[in-house]
């Protein structure tokens, strides 16, 4: 595909697209977003319930989106997500890691428990490394590109979510050290930072009620983001052959509120 | 920092050895834990503590606490290694550095600090260690989270980013090649430096209470590779 494209063509056209956690909030925003530009997209989702409403929804809306049951913290799960893509469309071009455990309130180094710190490196870290392995030979077929994603709070830290920082933050090199690994075999992969009105943010909110408040404070656009029409194009731009050249990247899309990078 | 600095050094290895050295030779007094687990286990809870508890017998609150996170053997590339594998090079060293953070705070008090001693693959990642280069990179922003939570009590925290070739075996070769893919010509300084005389002195520096008024940051001691941003 050349990368010479004329507004309101399909940047995504053909492709094949796993986003996981993707019955909701962002990942549900970026898969429709890609959805729309023409990916076949398969939400891998630990809840089929809310999963697989979320597909048919879409697929009324006229795209070609299924959806695959995928605990994330299972190897097993990743390894049949990836397959039963492969298998439904035969190709894999890009793969979304978006899934993690709840963050819970904010928390003190001190008293963070074992299962929570479980939770988050089984959905954050091992997922990615189990989900970059079963992907990679079907991106290496397709020269296609993994996006990861990360946060603020992984670059600046985090004085309520430490375990949240952690993992991001580990995403991110993580997204560096596979962008090198993986360069000669054609695969891109790089990371977005969001912050966007998720279920997710509104708990936080709901956890902290100033919160709202000092997000608009740090972000000169005035808004906090929205999945679909914020996040999800820079997914579709990230999967797409105008990215051709990023690699190893993290794209802020935040509104500006992290000037740190 | 003047004599008599109390030094809680947590890692093993040539590199901690070496800041141990360096810390004993500018008059720090060092009692040095090596984990216990740091064969690829997880816990963030009470494997550590009594480690932790052994040394400030020894030496009594520490002002200064340095853990040197495990590295792995040798770089391996993502694909090829096992579940295990990847679970000691990345997730064992950041479940290592959250127990320590957790076992020492109690110990901690008013203008104590705590260093992380860490690759700058942290910031850059690096083909062939992408496990231990991800897991550096939480422990900094642990070190940030941390800084965070802790500076009301006056307590602050640092990280020491270091030349590859201080941190991964140099049987492997593996910190020289991973410099190589940073710079396009090589340190600055001509060299990636030794933990005896260029790093223990800046861990010196950072115990100082001159140093204060610096928290959460990353000070990079590597001969002049990593100069981003």
């Amino acid at each position: 595909m050349s990368p010479d494209l004329a507004p309101g063509d399909q940047l995504l056209e053909g492709r094949v697209v796993l986003v996981t956690g993707g019955a909701s909030g962002l990942g549900l925003g970026m898969a429709t977003a890609m959805a729309a530009h023409g990916a076949a997209v398969v939400l891998a989702c630990r809840r089929p319930e809310t999963g697989e409403p979320a597909a048919v929804q879409l697929r009324e809306a006229g795209h070609d989106v299924r959806c695959v049951r995928c605990d994330v913290a299972s190897a097993d799960d990743l390894r049949a997500a990836v397959e039963a893509t492969v298998t439904a469309h035969g190709r894999l071009d890009c793969m979304v890691h978006n899934a993690i455990a709840p963050t819970l309130g904010p928390t003190r180094i001190q008293d963070v428990a074992q299962d929570h710190w479980d939770a988050m490196m089984a959905t954050a870290i091992r997922a990615t490394f189990e989900g970059a392995r079963a992907a990679h030979p079907h991106l290496r077929e397709a020269g296609g590109s993994m996006i990861l994603m990360t946060s603020a709070a992984g670059m600046e830290g985090s004085a309520s979510l430490p375990v949240y920082a952690m993992v991001k933050a580990a995403q991110r090199t993580l997204a560096k050290g596979l962008a090198a690994e993986w360069g000669a075999d054609g695969i891109r992969v790089n990371c977005i930072a969001p912050v966007a009105l998720t279920p997710a943010m509104e708990r936080a909110y709901g956890e902290n009620p100033v919160l709202h408040e000092r997000l608009l404070e740090r972000t000169p656009l005035g808004r906090i983001g929205d999945p679909l029409d914020d996040v999800g194009p820079v997914a579709v731009f990230l999967a797409s052959e105008m990215a051709r050249f990023i690699t190893g990247q993290t794209l802020c899309v935040d509104g500006g509120g992290f000037l740190g990078l | 920092m003047a004599d008599g600095t109390r030094t809680l050094l947590v890692g093993d290895g040539p590199l901690a050895a070496g800041l141990h050295d360096g810390l004993v030779h500018r008059g720090h007094v060092v009692a040095q834990v090596v984990p216990v687990g740091a064969d690829g286990g997880t816990d963030i809870g009470a494997g550590i503590d009594a480690g932790i508890g052994a040394g400030v017998s020894l030496i009594g609150p520490p002002d200064l606490v340095v853990h040197v996170p495990q590295v792995p053997a040798g770089p391996v590339a993502l694909v090829d290694q096992t579940t295990q594998q990847w679970v000691e090079a990345c997730e064992a060293p950041m479940a290592e550095a959250f127990a320590v953070a957790r076992a020492c705070r109690p110990h901690l008090s008013d203008g104590a600090r705590l260093v992380w001693v860490l690759p700058t693959v942290a910031m850059g990642g690096a083909a062939g260690y992408v496990g231990s280069a991800a897991a550096s990179e939480g422990i900094r922003a642990l070190a940030k989270s941390a800084a965070r939570q802790w500076g009301p009590d006056g307590l602050t925290t640092a990280v020491l980013a270091v030349a590859p070739e201080l941190a991964f075996p140099p049987d492997t070769g593996a910190g020289a090649r991973t410099s190589a893919a940073t710079t396009l010509t090589g340190p600055a300084l001509g060299g990636p430096g030794d933990a005896f005389g260029d790093i223990a002195p800046l861990l010196d520096l950072l115990a100082d209470p001159a140093a204060r008024f610096m928290t959460g940051a990353t000070l990079v001691a590597d001969g002049g590779v990593w100069m981003a941003p």
